[in-house]
């Protein structure tokens, strides 16, 4: 019975330990937290490590990400953003070893902070908080979190990095350093003395198709149709290629002037092309044709693709244009 | 005598004078059309200036007139971004105004007395007429056709794509800018076709010319460097592309150097130095070309190569260090947003919310261009046929073109010239073939192409269309057939092109028009009615803050200081107009008093349904001031928790406690019975209550409510705030209010 009350004793001193790690001062809490970044950064928090870091009163300032990257979520944006906030935060401490701008980055996840995201009432994800230090030459008037605004998709690290140096004036902002693409640099120098290489095998192939005007024509004339059909409005704007019509069909149309789908913008390069080939026909290759029989023929084709598509056109472009009153017959 | 005179006209029809003469008529009645199917909107309103940039180059101008060049040249205007002024003569292109200034004195040497106004609202129309000329110069450098250059004179006449900058009172850059364009292109070509360093020099003068009228002239600086590197790519160098591109760029550069507001860029950016790299490398080859006919050997052309493409890696590699090193000043944002097409969206609001700045949809093309965008690639094909070194600037010209107009509304203007060349090339080309009273023999042709059949192997370089010989059409049937539908198609293209000028582009945007439900039209101008409130009730150095579009039309017409204007060279300045007007009173007040400001100006369509208003544009000043201080204002804010932008009462705080929103809507309620206040613009009811200004007074509300003047009120006598000094009065004057207000009427004049 001698051992109890040395057991009871150590159970006490235990459980003092613990009281007592729960009430650590806040210089405690940063260098314990900054321990764990030098190790793995951003450091990764469950729901019981993220209300000891960001407790109020606190001489430190934390980052914390709460992020949902399991695929169950199916958090694009998450996923997107992480290898930036990684980059970030690693950057960001390997620049400032002596912990001089006292930042503590973390990164809390869904799935081991259910109660975090229930308190904070969260209904999104990606949420990026910045708590500022409560005590301290630093301390911000309002001990209230700040809020990233994801509103405009993914960011990259740098534009996290400026919003973070703008929250911390007069502190060390080590610059975000991207590490060298060692794959892509490699792979870029493999192919291009690849195609290096390749050009010189095949110079005397390739230059009767280089000089071959057939094909100088037909790349340009190409291009010429792409551009005029709206095609950079595309590439800019990332426009979808066809859209629901509300009533379960497919409208390939878009409706309004200023507006255009991609499949639509194909339609009308094909109508361009028919028209400038039937165009083509007629000046160079129909007053070529020896037979009168087999010209008369060639001419009437060309001429009735001509009108009909061009009619087609119009019809399509009153279509965007309700106003306009011009028609040619068979699509009126 | 008398059959003798007969022979004489009868040789006449068929002389090479008559022909001339006849050309003269047709390219003076093109002119004519030119001119007149611009004129609409001065028959169907007046003689204005429209929309905006033109009333800063009307201001402009007339300072030319008063005050003579040289003041023109140093003129500091502190009538503008105050308080800071603006530099105005050293930052602007001048040609502009100069000829205005050069026409309106010509014509009083004349004693021909001529409002200025008038030379400034007619100078697009005359100069479209000269840009018809233009086209029909350089079309007639392309082909041989003789209706080709007369064909491409009328398309440039009356296309929308160029008659969209050159109606009569848009007085803007492009007024004049086409012309030049189009004539700097045809001396290029000229000078490249005979080596000839007096068109060249021509050439290099225009160029100086387009440099001091439009900032659009690296068009051409990027331009003809690339048809010279084509050209030489092909093989095709030659002493004649040695002295042209030589000619124009050194004397060219000098001039363009003349103009304060380019100065040293020639040298420095990056968007001139293709030019200047090209002229380097033209050097290198000129030596080659000179050391080969010095030592005539087998090995020469390796040497060459080898020579001068390392030459070309070095100069390439040389612009990059320079340009990373920051020598040469990185491109220029706007250019930028040419190449990477999404720079503009991430760094710089400012350029994405002009409308101008947008990439253009297909229907534009068709818009702008009508049968002439599919005509357009027939063209650039039969240039293949020749290919000459002129055809292989038409085929550069495209693709430049139209890849820029692609990505750029406004650049629609550069292509229009190109696409009018080429489509009158097709249409030439299928008019003489078709138009052709002889019929070939068929058993002639047969012959003949066996004869060439049994010769023929060579000429690989040529299209394969084209390997066959050439015979014609037979009958006349079909000839009938091909050129009826092409007179169809040219009547519906001139049907087209006055429909669209006389619905979508001849609209002053100062005054606004109307149908009534009678069909009668209806004129709306409440622009310059407030405009001229200004200028008669208040002081001479007013200033007003306004968004920066409506800028140069406060300083046009009312002639008072604004804030910021439409030449937004300050994006700070302009952030911090936008951040006055969407922060909340108390923030606005003490910015408003630090700029001096005595009115504050919106412009609100909800009466009208007038969508082009302030709270449209809102979330652009939102953005712009956003970019400048991220802490204070937030574009989530303005939108409610859902992400909607509304301003009915499920509007949130931030949007209704902002200061536009305030201005936008304030008394507004007093129009309705209670509870009914429909914005017309955004279809939504109002809330019963409407919002209170505290800082601001109500001066003056047009007609139609367009426009709404503010007074800022002074600091309060008593030392207390706006809001505690605006709510006792509200206290006491509960009872009296009522009776000191006078019953609203309908104004009728």
């Amino acid at each position: 019975m001698r051992w109890l009350p040395a057991l009871l004793s150590a159970v006490t001193l235990l459980g003092a330990r613990s009281s007592l790690a729960a009430k650590k001062t806040s210089e405690e809490r940063f260098k314990e937290f900054h321990a764990k970044s030098l190790t793995s950064t951003p450091v990764k928090l469950a729901d019981s490590s993220y209300k000891q870091l960001t407790g109020a009163p606190r001489d430190y300032t934390v980052a914390v990400l709460l992020t949902a990257l399991d695929a169950r979520y199916g958090c694009q944006l998450c996923r997107e953003f992480q290898p930036e906030w990684d980059l970030l935060s690693k950057s960001w401490i390997k620049g400032d070893k002596a912990a001089e701008s006292r930042l503590v980055f973390g990164t809390l996840d869904f799935s081991d902070g259910r109660d975090t995201f229930m308190s904070l009432g969260l209904q999104t994800a990606p949420v990026l908080l910045f708590f500022p230090p409560t005590a301290g030459p630093h301390a911000a008037a309002s001990p209230e979190p700040i809020r990233y605004d994801f509103a405009n998709g993914a960011q990259t690290a740098e534009q996290v990095h400026t919003w973070l140096s703008r929250h911390m004036p007069d502190r060390p902002h080590p610059s975000v350093k991207r590490p060298i693409n060692w794959v892509k640099w490699i792979s870029t120098f493999v192919i291009v003395s690849g195609s290096i290489t390749g050009a010189y095998v095949l110079w005397p192939y390739a230059l009767p198709i280089i000089q071959n005007r057939n094909v100088w024509a037909a790349i340009s004339l190409i291009s010429i149709l792409l551009f005029t059909s709206g095609h950079m409005f595309n590439h800019i704007r990332k426009v979808p290629y066809v859209a629901s019509n509300g009533k379960g069909g497919v409208s390939y149309f878009a409706g309004g002037f200023q507006n255009q789908y991609g499949m639509e913008t194909q339609v009308i390069a094909a109508i361009y092309g028919v028209l400038s080939f039937a165009a083509i026909s007629l000046v160079v290759k129909v007053p070529r044709i020896t037979d009168a029989r087999t010209q008369g023929i060639a001419i009437f084709a060309w001429g009735s693709i001509l009108f009909i598509m061009y009619s087609f056109l119009l019809s399509i472009f009153r279509m965007k244009n309700a106003g306009y009153p011009f028609s040619l017959p068979p699509f009126m | 005598m008398s059959a003798n005179s007969l022979q004489v006209l009868a040789a006449a029809g068929k002389g090479e004078s008559t022909r001339t003469a006849l050309r003269v008529i047709i390219l003076c009645l093109i002119a004519a059309a030119a001119v007149s199917s611009r004129l609409f909107s001065v028959i169907r309103f007046e003689s204005i200036i429209h929309e905006f940039d033109p009333w800063f180059n009307f201001r402009a101008t007339k300072y030319l007139v008063a005050n003579g060049f040289y003041k023109f040249w140093d003129w500091f205007d502190d009538r503008t971004w105050h308080p800071l002024g603006r530099v105005t003569g050293g930052t602007l292109y001048p040609g502009l105004m100069v000829t205005s200034g050069v026409i309106y004195h010509a014509l009083r040497a004349l004693t021909i007395p001529v409002d200025i106004r008038n030379i400034c609202v007619l100078l697009a129309p005359a100069f479209s007429g000269l840009t018809a000329f233009a086209a029909y110069l350089l079309t007639n450098e392309m082909t041989t056709s003789n209706s080709a250059g007369l064909l491409a004179a009328a398309f440039m006449g009356i296309a929308p794509g160029y008659i969209s900058r050159s109606v009569a009172g848009s007085y803007d850059n492009e007024a004049i800018a086409i012309f030049l364009l189009v004539f700097t292109f045809y001396l290029w070509i000229k000078a490249l076709k005979l080596g000839s360093m007096l068109w060249g020099a021509l050439c290099a003068l225009f160029y100086g010319y387009m440099v001091a009228s439009w900032g659009g002239y690296a068009f051409i600086t990027c331009l003809l460097p690339l048809h010279a590197l084509v050209l030489i790519c092909m093989g095709r160098y030659s002493t004649r592309l040695y002295v042209a591109y030589c000619t124009w760029y050194a004397l060219g550069t000098l001039a363009s150097m003349q103009i304060p507001f380019v100065g040293f860029l020639p040298v420095k950016t990056s968007e001139h130095m293709p030019a200047l790299g090209l002229f380097g490398f033209l050097q290198l080859l000129a030596f080659l070309d000179y050391v080969r006919s010095a030592l005539p050997s087998r090995q020469y052309q390796t040497f060459l190569w080898l020579f001068a493409g390392g030459t070309f890696g070095l100069g390439l590699a040389g612009l990059v260090i320079a340009t990373s090193a920051g020598i040469i000043a990185p491109w220029g944002g706007r250019f930028y947003s040419l190449w990477d097409t999404s720079y503009a969206k991430i760094h710089i609001p400012i350029i994405a919310s002009v409308s101008e700045h947008q990439p253009t949809a297909w229907p534009a093309f068709f818009f702008d261009l009508n049968f002439l965008i599919w005509l357009f690639p027939a063209g650039v094909y039969l240039c293949f046929q020749q290919l000459a070194d002129e055809h292989v600037f038409i085929v550069v010209y495209a693709l430049f073109g139209s890849y820029f107009a692609g990505v750029m509304v406004r650049l629609m203007l550069t292509l229009t010239p190109v696409v009018c060349v080429a489509a009158a090339i097709a249409i030439s080309t299928v008019l003489d073939t078709y138009l052709d009273a002889r019929s070939p023999d068929p058993e002639n042709a047969k012959a003949e192409e066996a004869v060439e059949g049994a010769t023929k192997k060579a000429s690989k370089s040529g299209l394969k269309s084209t390997t066959k010989p050439l015979v014609g059409i037979y009958s006349y049937v079909s000839k009938g057939v091909v050129v009826t539908a092409m007179t169809l198609y040219l009547l519906l293209f001139v049907l087209h092109c006055t429909w669209v000028t006389s619905n979508a582009y001849s609209s002053p945007s100062v005054v606004l028009a109307s149908k009534l439900a009678d069909g009668s039209q209806h004129i709306i101008d409440d622009y310059r009615e407030a405009y001229q409130w200004l200028r008669q009730n208040t002081k001479d150095d007013a200033k007003i803050m306004s968004w920066w579009d409506y800028g140069y039309q406060i300083g046009g017409m009312a002639d008072r200081p604004t804030l910021v204007d439409n030449n937004t060279w300050n994006n700070t300045h302009i952030a911090t107009v936008g951040k006055a007007m969407s922060s909340s009173e108390e923030v606005s007040y003490p910015i408003m008093r630090q700029h001096e400001v005595d009115y504050v100006l919106v412009v609100f369509g909800a009466l009208l349904g007038y969508s082009g208003d302030d709270i449209n544009k809102f979330l652009w000043m939102v953005r712009i001031a956003e970019g400048i201080w991220p802490d204070e204002v937030k574009e989530r804010e303005f939108f409610t928790p859902r992400g909607e932008y509304r301003v009915d009462d499920q509007a949130s705080e931030t949007m209704k406690n902002s200061l536009m929103y305030k201005m936008s809507y304030y008394n507004y309620n007093s129009l309705f019975p209670p509870g009914q206040a429909q914005d017309r613009v955004r279809q939504v009811r109002l809330p019963e209550v409407g919002p209170t200004l505290n800082v601001l007074d109500e001066a003056f509300t047009s007609e139609n409510w367009i426009i709404r003047i503010y007074k800022v009120k002074d600091l309060d006598n008593l030392g207390r705030d706006h809001a505690s000094a605006a709510a006792f009065d509200r206290g006491l004057k509960k009872k009296r209010a009522a009776k000191k207000r006078a019953p609203r009427v309908l104004r009728v004049e």
